[in-house]
């Protein structure tokens, strides 16, 4: 099991090496010149190459990416080209609250699908699972977009009970409470629906198992057999599509951050995109990805933990 | 064990569902900041993107420049209504020769950390936004000057290499705010900004706000409003919505699109009014059959700007000149100077040179109307028997490509928030500026002739001519065609008054309240 640990975390390493090479090149290569942006339209020639001097932009492009591991390495992920901020300072202050609104909508997402799954597949095909495999559905086709516009406008603008903009307070206020609903619902439902089709199938395959079948002809009470034998194992590849989703949760905020004006990471990495900001667009992909990487050797833990035939030994 | 389980799960789902429902009960007008607060002397305005930083020197981007105005004040200003320089931090000025301005201040002004205003002030401001060290993104705004010397406390004396005529414009831009020179050597004015003007910076938190407060020890009588916050708001639907709840209490630069919604909310006001900002559809110059005046002339009767500006429900107005009414330099007579919509005219033009079999792209940047702007051209382009293709660009990856002159015809605008017409010829049309501020590459040593004649005089009436004269080369010469003047628009709680915006867009909350 250390064993394990280890050479993932060190395979870790190497695909965050890999992925800041990539990032960096992507960056520096497309098109799209940090110096004219922040110079604006009125920018002259010379304003323009005095910026890009200040900037270090005109060093060679190897040149400036070992620059960056190098204080990558020391802990320092550089200044915002646009800002000067300390990009860590700004991951720093920007993700608790992108982990607050994913948190959330992790828990609205397990919550709605393991029930909505569980129903459907205890009677496949009724009325109940037909609604709720609709419910999926939509939840997945839904935009993040419109559905949060929509929310805002029924819940706030004509009903005002829940406030529309950031995520300001601490969660535990009734405040901050009220904050998250809207947002955890707008990020979480297509999660949720991912979870509820995922419980579902899952749950109808393993009802067609020995075990289950043994389990019925023993004599064992139906809520038993779906609550003990079946969800336990059914689980598994609910877990792994939590995981991952997890993951995409906390890269994929953007555009709830947008429409709600949540100041989390999401929109530090598009505000960071689209004014070529290459150290906060470093910074916070590399974030990402190792969240990512992060939360896919979470989940292949929690298997040995759920599944007794799992181990890494 | 499993009942639990099961029993939970489902408190949990309705427990979610009737969380909130509940908290709708009664008393909670979404946020407190609501119009209810009687007369509290606060207000909250939606930006849509954050500050870039908080120093008139370091920046030039509208969402800076809007808190900017709030902190900091220029020597001069635009008078809104007649768009010509007054003293502000200045008292007068005399050009005891043209190459000369001596400039005398008001007495008795401090900076927020409680420094003198003075002339060396000026000096020190100046003297950074040209130190090329600092890389100041408008030093452009300055080059002219040579030198600048403190002549007495309250007397500073400015010196051009050649006679500069819109040095008074230049200082009235924001970009040219006096700042502390203390605040200044002993911290980052980017992040904590010190200024003379009627707001005081509280705090900023990078993404969210940026707070300000009352300057009491302000020149004048202090401002009104006790508190003001910029809130980041990125998206336009949602900043309307939180004017109509209360959440904020004014925005700006409203989207044409989302122009009717704001129309129909009752606890807003809505102002639109006449702007400086110009958009125009340019021409490669550098590339054929482009730089053919034919060509350009077809396509210029081919548009018909009306059918655009209709679509923008009233934030945009069409006339021919360049040169905006709003602008220094403007002169009636250019409205019609150009080639207005005659589709039959364009169609022969086309057929006659054979352009009708060269395919054209036009490159068109994601922001903005840029994007309506090109489907309408394309389809009137269509008509008169062009071949035209949209290519359309990131916002940053565009810039370079149309700085560069990698294109064949684009859209663009200048906001021209020095509200002088040289300002607007010799950036984007003269030659020194190809390949930076010149995407349009025009390249007419008589036009070039007449835009530094307008800059190199003081007199301003001889100015006034010189840019008529350009502006009616140009027109005809069409290397970018008008598609609209842009109208400049703000909504705001109808608790507000005293809210007056500048043509440029920029506004000022000095003579605000709230009742």
């Amino acid at each position: 099991m250390v064993q394990f640990i280890i050479r993932r975390f060190a395979q870790m390493v190497l695909l965050l090496i890999g992925i800041s090479f990539i990032v960096f090149m992507s960056m520096h290569l497309a098109p799209g010149d940090p110096a004219t942006i922040i110079g604006g339209p009125t920018a002259t020639k010379s304003d323009i190459e005095a910026i890009r001097a200040d900037l270090g932009l005109n060093k060679p492009v190897l040149v400036q990416y070992i620059d960056y591991m190098n204080g990558l390495i020391h802990g320092d992920l550089g200044y915002s080209y646009r800002t000067g901020q300390s990009v860590t300072e700004a991951i720093t202050t920007r993700f608790p609250i992108t982990i607050k609104l994913a948190v959330a909508s992790m828990i609205v997402a397990i919550v709605i699908g393991i029930t909505a799954g569980i129903i459907s597949a205890r009677k496949p095909n009724s009325m109940l699972d037909f609604a709720s495999t609709t419910f999926s559905l939509v939840g997945v086709s839904i935009p993040n977009f419109w559905l949060g516009t929509m929310l805002i406008l029924l819940f706030s603008v004509n009903l005002q009970w829940l406030p529309i903009g950031g995520l300001n307070s601490p969660f535990y206020t009734t405040e901050g409470f009220k904050e998250l609903i809207l947002p955890a619902i707008t990020l979480g439902t297509s999660t949720a629906a991912i979870i509820a089709r995922m419980t579902r199938s899952s749950m109808l395959e393993v009802a067609q198992a020995d075990y289950i079948r043994t389990a019925r002809a023993k004599g064992v009470k139906q809520r038993k057999v779906v609550w003990v034998h079946s969800l336990r194992n059914a689980l598994i590849p609910v877990l792994t599509v939590a995981g991952i989703n997890f993951g995409g949760l906390l890269g994929g905020t953007i555009i709830t951050e947008q429409v709600f004006a949540i100041n989390g990471i999401g929109r530090l990495m598009i505000e960071g995109i689209a004014s070529r900001d290459f150290p906060m667009v470093q910074g916070t992909v590399l974030l990402v990805a190792g969240i990512f990487v992060f939360i896919n050797l979470i989940v292949d833990l929690l298997y040995a933990a759920v599944d007794p035939r799992i181990s890494y030994d | 064990m499993k009942k639990n389980l099961i029993k939970s799960l489902a408190i949990l789902f309705t427990l979610s569902l009737v969380l909130a429902g509940c908290s709708g009960n009664g008393s909670n007008k979404a946020s407190g900041s609501s119009s209810g607060g009687a007369a509290a002397q606060e207000i909250t305005y939606a930006s849509t993107a954050d500050a870039a930083g908080l120093s008139p020197i370091d920046t030039n981007d509208q969402p800076s420049t809007n808190v900017i105005a709030q902190v900091y004040e220029t020597l001069f200003t635009l008078n809104p209504k007649t768009m010509e320089p007054e003293p502000l931090l200045a008292e007068s000025y005399e050009n005891p020769d043209p190459n000369t301005w001596v400039i005398k201040l008001k007495k008795g002004i401090k900076f927020h950390d409680g420094t003198d205003f003075n002339a060396e002030a000026v000096k020190y401001t100046f003297e950074q936004i040209k130190d090329p060290n600092r890389a100041a993104p408008r030093a452009s705004l300055l080059a002219p000057i040579d030198s600048i010397d403190v002549q007495d406390e309250h007397t500073v004396v400015i010196k051009t290499k050649e006679p500069y005529g819109p040095m008074l414009a230049a200082l009235a831009h924001s970009n040219a705010s006096i700042v502390s020179p203390t605040a200044d050597k002993k911290g980052d004015i980017n992040k904590n900004p010190v200024g003379t003007g009627p707001f005081k910076f509280v705090e900023w938190v990078p993404g969210d706000h940026v707070t300000l407060t009352r300057n009491d020890d302000y020149w004048k009588k202090p401002a009104k409003l006790k508190k003001v916050t910029f809130k980041v708001v990125p998206e336009a639907s949602t900043a309307i919505s939180m004017l109509q709840t209360g959440e904020v209490q004014f925005i700006d630069a409203i989207q044409s699109d989302l122009l009717s919604r704001v129309k129909s909310l009752k606890n807003v006001n809505l102002k639109i009014s006449e702007g400086t900002r110009v958009s125009y559809l340019g021409f490669n110059m550098d590339k054929a059959p482009f730089n053919e005046l034919p060509f350009r002339q077809a396509v210029a009767y081919g548009v018909d700007q009306e059918a655009y500006v209709k679509q923008l429900n009233g934030l945009g107005e069409y006339n021919e000149s360049i040169i905006g009414p709003k602008v220094f330099g403007y002169n009636e007579k250019a409205k019609e100077a150009g080639y207005p919509y005659n589709p039959e005219k364009a169609k022969q033009i086309v057929k006659e040179h054979g352009y009708s079999s060269t395919p054209i792209t036009i490159l068109v940047g994601n922001t903005g109307n840029y994007m309506k702007m090109a489907e309408i051209v394309q389809s009137q382009l269509s008509e008169i028997g062009l071949k035209v293709k949209i290519e359309s660009m990131e916002w940053g990856s565009f810039l370079d490509a149309a700085r560069t002159g990698n294109f064949e015809m684009t859209f663009l605008g200048w906001a021209n928030s020095t509200g002088d017409g040289s300002e607007l010829l010799y950036p984007n049309l003269h030659s020194n500026n190809i390949g930076s501020s010149n995407n349009v590459r025009y390249n007419n040593p008589e036009f070039d002739k007449l835009v530094d004649e307008s800059r190199s005089t003081v007199d301003q009436e001889v100015r006034k001519q010189k840019l008529n004269e350009a502006n009616l080369m140009v027109i005809k010469d069409a290397p970018m065609i008008v598609m609209d003047h842009g109208m400049v628009s703000v909504a705001y709680d109808k608790s507000i008054s005293g809210l007056t915006v500048d043509p440029t867009g920029l506004w000022y909350l000095y003579n605000v309240s709230r009742k």
